[in-house]
């Protein structure tokens, strides 16, 4: 019974990736399919950030600024030192995971408002530092010629074949969060979101399972933001703001932050709400964030848990009709 | 009580805490605290409100820093510990105001209980198969198996939340023996049970006790504490008056001039 | 660089105004904090959109919705209009981004607020465009001056406004009923529920007020910068790591958290690098909440195991 309820979910889960699969021969719009490719990697922050706020309850806004991390490193290594892309998306993952634990250790005694205020100082200074470390970085003029992802001679260079990059590195991701989630670090890390002094009691090192939270977090971030810059082949400081984090948590919030689903139909539905709503011109993001406002008061549980309520009325009242 | 019997007691202890001393600013809380519980028994901690049992408690279990004082437990210092490392030694609790994660569901409490008997890693959930399924397989069926222990395998599936207060008491216990400690310390177990709830709660109380679990439980319902416990240490403003059997705690008169007021009739 | 007491001195004029303000809004953030438990996102808009609405009635000429119009009013009606169209709004902002939230926690109103603040500065584009727009002063002249110094007087006018404010809010506190309520809702809300306090009005009073501490704030910065939908965001930021290093929830912590941040910062513009100076108020906060998390002014609370 159960069996053939998990059987069923991956049937499920294996249409879906294949529908996803074929997606680029049915879209021909460059313009779309950027959209597309973004959303991925937004996805991958999110469900880092998810990893972080939604399995072991801790806010950071500085998503952004590991997102930045992540971007500089492989245009640095790509323009500066002429490394090719792929090892560039290690280093930049590598590189944003240990910021991630320098920025975790010291945080760690910070719970609540004053972690969240503590992460937006360090995604400030992180900007501000893009900004003026120009000999690096180029400062606000940004920095291009980031070469494209190759494997032989066959270049991803156009949306359609990058989306390919996206596709696995989503579906790695979101693999990874799962199997955390399913398993004993999961449930230690959910454990210390539920009842912190608890966890220490029933003997989690909330400390050490933090800093994996942190610097997870940070990897994801990273990896998106390398993925990022390989894509457009151009990045500048601006794009990794305080307001860019809040989006992140805003993505994680609306889909629902403790489920990976969630996390991914938050960033992709957040991300083409402005698209829908560029009918409405300069006023989008102005109702972008009054419908932050309304899908939070009547969405408590995001739109994960307003699928699971509509699923679980309609399953109830199947048996009445068999 | 006879010295003779106090070195019986030093000799077998499980858990001895000598000359504990825990501040809050200018108040001190536990002053000068020596107590030892014995392997195997079930040790009442009863003291009026106030008189520094949770503290002590809070202490053992590394959730406040001792300001003085030694707690040894099976041979080796506790005190300075981390509370993780103290329950990775075998000293599992519950709480006076129930700790769950509540949003979680009762099995999986219990799961997150088995966390020091468990082993996989961040690499270890990364490969499916082998032995990251056999452990968790084997910590979910442990898990079951202290439901059906505490009564509660038909509520499993459910958010811990949920749950009446008495059962939520009951995962607390679960989940605590789910790491399967040798020393269990339980805050007022029965605190808002009815009485039949409280019945249930002795039966399992003796049974966790015959698993061989050394249980120090504090506890204001008497009839409960005269009727499972081996000895009993009585704390009066942090500082220990007495410590015996049940039957010579009821009749010490220090006890119950002090501090009983001569209710001690229920045994 | 030569120490040059005349520069120092007028460093410390222009860092106390700033961190006037900083303190004002900072007193804003620790009033929500203290009457509800969360942190308003949005404060900076507090800020923000009076300013916008201040120009509008001022200036002689701004276009608004794409249409010109000439209001040119008195300034000191604006700033009485301003004070009274923001009471409107903070009760609206109460109503609509906490009330429904209010037994979710922090976090979901921690959201609705930062949804706010998008939605307040998009609409301000919307509005009044995304040129900035230059807010007259009170006052004729830029800078007086008082011996060898040249100070702007709207810095002095920052200063002696927040002083009388900050005098205000410990009499309101200290000796009126309201003040009285307004604190025993901040200790203890089921406490000061069972004694008759009607807590669910002083919340909206509370956010009222501190509605009025961003206005203020925004009238009195606007004429040093320009009036843009930003202008708010970063004040508010800076001002909430100041509550903080003065230790959360505590009134005099954010009243000198706030001044040590602009006179800090104001100087460490000046010496050590103007690029940076938007970090400093951060490295600050990270030092302090490294060293001494609970702040300043905050006690260390042990949580009850």
């Amino acid at each position: 019974m159960t069996l053939r309820h998990a059987e069923r979910k991956w049937a499920a889960l294996a249409g879906l990736v294949f529908v996803l699969a074929l997606l680029p021969a049915f879209v021909h719009s460059d313009y779309l399919l950027s959209l597309f490719d973004t959303a991925g990697i937004y996805a991958i922050v999110v469900m880092g950030l998810g990893i972080l706020l939604g399995f072991a309850g801790q806010l950071s806004l500085a998503q952004a600024a590991f997102l930045g991390i992540g971007a500089y490193t492989s245009g640095w290594l790509t323009t500066h030192l002429g490394w090719s892309a792929w090892p560039s998306m290690g280093a930049a993952m590598a590189l944003s995971a240990m910021v991630g634990l320098a920025v975790g250790y010291p945080c760690l005694r910070l719970s609540g408002h004053y972690l969240a205020l503590a992460t937006i100082g360090f995604g400030i200074i992180t900007q501000l530092v893009l900004i003026n470390w120009k000999s690096v970085t180029n400062g606000s003029d940004g920095m291009g010629n980031i070469p494209a992802p190759q494997i032989g001679s066959f270049v991803f260079d156009s949306y359609a074949r990058y989306y390919y990059i996206v596709l696995v590195a989503v579906l790695a991701c979101a693999y990874v969060a799962w199997r955390i989630k399913t398993t004993r670090v999961g449930r230690a890390l959910e454990a210390i979101r539920e009842n912190e002094i608890a966890a220490r009691a029933t003997g989690i090192d909330a400390t050490r399972y933090k800093i994996i939270a942190f610097v997870l977090a940070g990897a994801y971030a990273g990896l998106a933001g390398s993925l990022l810059a390989h894509m457009t082949k151009f990045i500048s400081p601006d794009s990794y703001s305080f307001d860019q984090s809040v989006v992140f948590l805003v993505m994680l919030i609306v889909g629902g932050s403790a489920s990976i689903s969630g996390a991914i139909l938050g960033a992709v539905l957040l991300w083409f709400l402005p698209e829908v709503l560029r009918p409405l011109k300069t006023s989008y993001i102005m109702v972008y964030g009054a419908a932050v406002v309304a899908m939070i008061v009547f969405m408590p549980r995001g739109l994960v848990g307003l699928l699971e309520t509509l699923r679980s009325r309609f399953v109830r009242r199947r048996p009445d009709a068999a | 009580m006879s010295s003779a019997d106090d070195v019986a007691a030093a000799a077998s202890g499980l858990l001895e805490v000598r000359g504990l001393v825990k501040r809050f600013g200018g108040v001190t809380a536990v002053n000068a605290l020596n107590m030892t519980v014995r392997a195997g028994d079930v040790h009442a901690l009863i003291g009026p409100n106030g008189s520094g049992k949770t503290t002590t408690l809070n202490v053992i279990s590394a959730l406040y820093r001792a300001d003085g004082g030694s707690i040894r437990f099976d041979g080796g210092e506790l005190a300075g510990l981390p509370a993780h490392a103290i329950a990775r030694l075998g000293v599992a609790r519950t709480f006076q105001n129930i700790r769950l994660f509540g949003d979680l569901s009762v099995v999986e409490n219990v799961m997150i209980g088995r966390h020091v008997r468990t082993r996989v890693g961040f690499i270890g959930a990364l490969l499916p198969g082998g032995a990251t399924a056999r452990e968790e397989r084997e910590t979910r069926e442990k898990a079951h198996e202290l439901l059906r222990f505490v009564g509660l395998e038909p509520v499993a599936g459910l958010p811990a939340r949920s749950l009446p207060y008495g059962d939520q008491r009951r995962v607390e216990i679960a989940r605590a023996l789910a790491s399967e400690p040798r020393l269990l310390l339980l805050d007022e177990p029965a605190a808002g049970m009815n009485p039949a709830e409280t019945d249930t709660l002795v039966a399992l109380l003796r049974s966790i006790r015959e698993r061989g679990t050394t249980l120090l439980l504090i506890e204001h319902d008497m009839n409960l504490v005269m009727s499972v416990s081996d000895r009993i240490t009585v704390l009066n403003f942090g500082q220990h008056i007495a410590e015996g059997p049940p039957a010579e705690i009821a009749r010490n008169p220090d006890v119950i001039t002090a501090y009983l007021g001569g209710t001690l009739d229920a045994a | 660089m030569h120490f040059d007491p005349v520069a120092n001195m007028q460093l410390l004029v222009s860092g106390l105004a700033f961190g006037s303000i900083y303190a004002l809004v900072a007193l804003g953030f620790v009033l929500i904090y203290n009457a509800v438990g969360v942190v308003n996102f949005a404060q900076g808009e507090f800020v923000m959109f009076p300013s916008y609405i201040a120009v509008t009635f001022l200036l002689p000429a701004i276009t608004v919705f794409g249409t010109v119009v000439h209001w040119q009013l008195p300034i000191v009606g604006v700033y009485l209009l301003v004070l009274v169209l923001m009471v409107g709004f903070g009760l609206l902002f109460n109503r609509i981004a906490y009330h429904p939230l209010r037994d979710r926690g922090w976090m979901p109103v921690v959201i609705s607020t930062i949804g706010v603040s998008i939605f307040l500065r998009n609409a301000a584009q919307m509005i009044w465009g995304s040129q900035p727009i230059v807010m007259p002063s009170l006052f004729a002249v830029d800078t007086i001056s008082v011996g060898p110094l040249h100070i702007r007087p709207q810095d002095l006018l920052i200063i002696g406004v927040t002083a009388v404010l900050i005098a205000f809010q410990f009499f309101l506190f200290e000796r009126t009923t309201l003040g009285k309520q307004m604190r025993a809702t901040a200790q203890d809300r089921a406490t000061a529920r069972l004694v008759g306090v009607r807590v669910g009005r002083i919340v909206a009073i509370t956010f009222v007020y501190s509605a009025l501490l961003g206005t203020i704030s925004g009238l009195l910065v606007a004429p040093l910068f320009t009036v843009t939908k930003e202008m708010g965001a970063l004040i508010a930021l800076k001002a909430f790591a100041a509550s903080i290093v003065g230790g959360f929830g505590s009134i005099p912590g954010a009243i000198v958290g706030g001044l040590a941040i602009g006179v800090i910062e104001t100087f460490g513009g000046f010496y050590i690098s103007s690029a940076y100076v938007d970090a400093i108020a951060f490295i600050i906060l990270i030092s302090v909440l490294l060293v001494r998390p609970q702040g300043l002014f905050g006690e260390r609370v042990a949580e009850k195991a």
